[in-house]
């Protein structure tokens, strides 16, 4: 199977009934993903899309099976969520929320840790293998972004990332499994985190990384090829290199503090270890070519 | 949002960390009378949120009511745009410390750092002299225990009855930081008077914007910003960024847009303003074409490649934003995502030029800023 999820996987969408869940729910199962159980505390018995609805997820958990839970839960009661989701032993679990406030970020990335647990967001698109199964919200319908392929993409990023992948594509290749860590200070799981699972991951030859200016990720992605536990050709794309000191980018994530965070510092680390740095969406394609030539 | 010193101050004083005497004036005519009731010599301090204000001549020492009273009408009339002077008691220090608690993502803990060498900006020491910094993670769930606010004070070599003052100011700082939902707490410096005592020079509180639900006491002010246009995108919730090149962008996504700010430098142009319309801002084409209308720029460069912030949907709002506001300037457009042929259709119908690749977009509008014909 492709990393964190397939057509095999079964899926919990905590916050099934809203505007979001619903409709996100539709293309989920549209593209393949194996939706089992839904949850929002007081729709019990209702049905989304034929998939039951129950109060909460340890009920969920003692009437369907599950692997994983999606969460399609507003910023400020996504700790809340998520530590019921842990609660109930599940161990793999995607938020897409924007906007949830960085000591809550700090709290569920501790418990993920101390669980053992992946928690990828928020404020990220979600992760999704290409004819296989995702979740979250990616234009898997547009054929010239997600194709299936062989290139594992990791992004902080979600318009950014449908250019890159766009590019990837346009070279000839396509995707095997895109990670969405999201544009946050503190997200849930970390570049490095995600790279042992691309590294023993058969279906994968080589990754993407798309990041930006701000927090250290890059460098441990750097520190991780450096040390030899990732040995598969890597290839980032950085936005941010111009940018000034001091200023927020868009993302929460995205500012050069305290002499921290600069592209310049990041591709350096990068280049020394061995991966290679496009300078535009573009070039990623043509890197990957003269790899795989 | 960062707090200014003065009611960064307020917070720390109201928690117990003892703060300089002080007032704040807002006319330089008052400063005579303040600089009096705090007691002579005192310190002029300009409330602006940049960091070095020491060294841009932004603080002054006093030491007459004249002085005050000369040094306040310099102050009030610099360009940075001083609203707000604190007048403060000068304290006989006799050296100065590092404290601050903030975040670190990777082993998401709270971070305590400190240093018996204060005064200098943190980077610095950082830089030059790594082994000063005294360094105490803590779990946010199990909050701040009593014995590593200790060690903090013993591992800066504080000796007797100031151990006991710093364990009390970390409490505090502590306190703060979790209550306000602070990204970061920091006392730089913090005096250590020649009679023993400890208290904070300088006071810096910055509270996260997405606890704005939770966090109401403080809210953003046109002082918080360098631009009228920058405030009210902000007050919009709309992510904008003034500078002063040719090209205004509205983008969408916070990291396209990025990357189209550095293919425009790439290309030899300049930026007017960053806009990033993207997210839960996407049907609001025209206010965010407005906000870039409000700057003086040679072109709008709209690029987008959104899946929920729908292609059709911001075709749709650019054309009404151009209809609606009558742009006096052109406007360079590529925008793909969702329903993306859909919007090429409207563009084109409404006699646009519709661009479908990013760095064909890029060299358009650099090309117009430059005084190509659009």
């Amino acid at each position: 199977m492709s990393i964190f999820i397939d057509q095999s996987t079964r899926v919990l969408i905590q916050g099934v009934t809203g505007k979001e869940g619903s409709y996100w729910t539709k293309h989920m199962k549209e593209m393949g993903t194996r939706i089992t159980a839904g949850v929002t505390p007081g729709k019990e018995g209702q049905t989304v899309e034929g998939i039951p609805v129950y109060h909460s997820v340890k009920r969920a958990a003692a009437n369907r099976e599950i692997d994983t839970s999606m969460l399609f839960v507003p910023p400020r009661f996504t700790r809340d969520a998520v530590f019921e989701a842990l609660d109930a032993g599940i161990k793999k679990i995607v938020t897409v929320a924007d906007g949830i406030p960085v000591h809550d970020a700090v709290q569920i990335r501790r418990a993920a840790l101390s669980e053992n647990a992946l928690v990828v967001g928020g404020n990220t698109s979600g992760v999704i293998s290409p004819g296989k199964a995702m979740m979250g919200f990616f234009p898997y319908w547009i054929k010239r972004v997600y194709t299936p392929g062989r290139i594992g993409i990791m992004t902080r990023s979600g318009s950014l990332t449908n250019e890159v992948t766009a590019m990837v594509v346009a070279a000839g290749f396509g995707v095997s499994t895109l990670i969405g860590v999201g544009g946050d200070p503190v997200p849930g799981v970390r570049f490095a985190e995600m790279l042992p699972f691309y590294q023993d991951d058969p279906e994968t030859d080589a990754v993407v990384i798309i990041g930006e200016l701000g927090g250290t990720m890059e460098e441990e992605v750097a520190a991780a090829i450096a040390a030899g536990t990732f040995t598969k050709p890597l290839v980032a794309f950085l936005g941010g290199r111009t940018a000034p000191e001091g200023k927020k980018m868009g993302h929460a994530g995205a500012i050069v503090s305290g002499g921290t965070g600069s592209v310049k510092d990041k591709i350096a680390a990068l280049e020394k270890a061995g991966a290679l740095v496009a300078e535009r969406p573009r070039l990623v394609g043509t890197i990957l070519k003269e790899i795989f030539s | 949002m960062k707090l200014f010193e003065y009611q960064a101050k307020d917070v720390f004083s109201g928690h117990g960390i003892p703060v300089p005497k002080s007032q704040q004036v807002t006319r330089p005519e008052e400063a005579a009378a303040a600089a009096e009731t705090i007691g002579l010599p005192c310190v002029l301090k300009s409330q602006l949120l940049q960091g070095g204000r020491g060294k841009a001549g932004l603080i002054k020492i006093v030491r007459s009511e004249d002085e005050a009273s000369a040094a306040a009408a310099e102050l009030f009339a610099r360009p940075e745009g001083v609203k707000v002077l604190m007048v403060e008691e000068a304290i006989d220090i006799d050296r100065e410390i590092y404290l601050s608690i903030t975040i670190d993502p990777l082993t998401a803990r709270g971070l305590i750092i400190a240093s018996a060498e204060g005064g200098v900006e943190i980077e610095t020491l950082a830089k030059d002299k790594p082994e000063a910094l005294i360094r105490e993670h803590f779990d946010l769930t199990r909050g701040l225990e009593a014995f590593r606010a200790r060690s903090v004070a013993y591992d800066m070599g504080l000796t007797g009855d100031a151990v006991r003052q710093m364990v009390k100011i970390i409490g505090a700082l502590y306190q703060i930081f979790t209550e306000y939902d602070a990204e970061l707490v920091e006392i730089n410096p913090l005096f250590h008077t020649k009679d023993g005592t400890l208290i904070a020079g300088d006071a810096k509180l910055s509270i996260d914007d997405n606890s704005a639900f939770r966090q109401h006491e403080y809210k953003i002010t046109r002082e918080h910003f360098s631009s009228d246009a920058e405030y009210e995108a902000a007050v919009d919730g709309i992510p904008y960024l003034q500078f002063d090149g040719d090209i205004g962008l509205m983008c969408a996504g916070a990291g396209l847009t990025t990357t189209v700010y550095d293919l425009i430098n790439y290309e030899g142009g300049t930026i007017a303003n960053y806009l990033e319309f993207g997210g839960p801002n996407y049907r609001r084409a025209i206010r965010a074409m407005e906000l870039c209308l409000k700057n003086p720029s040679k072109v709008i460069l709209v690029v987008t490649f959104g899946t929920i912030a729908r292609a059709d949907v911001m075709a749709e709002g650019i054309v009404e934003a151009i209809g609606k506001l009558k742009p006096d300037r052109p406007i360079v457009t590529c925008i793909r995502g969702t329903n993306e042929d859909r919007a090429v259709e409207i563009l084109e119908a409404a006699g646009l030029t519709p661009i479908f690749d990013t760095e064909e977009a890029v060299r358009e509008a650099v090309r117009i800023s430059k005084g190509g014909a659009a």
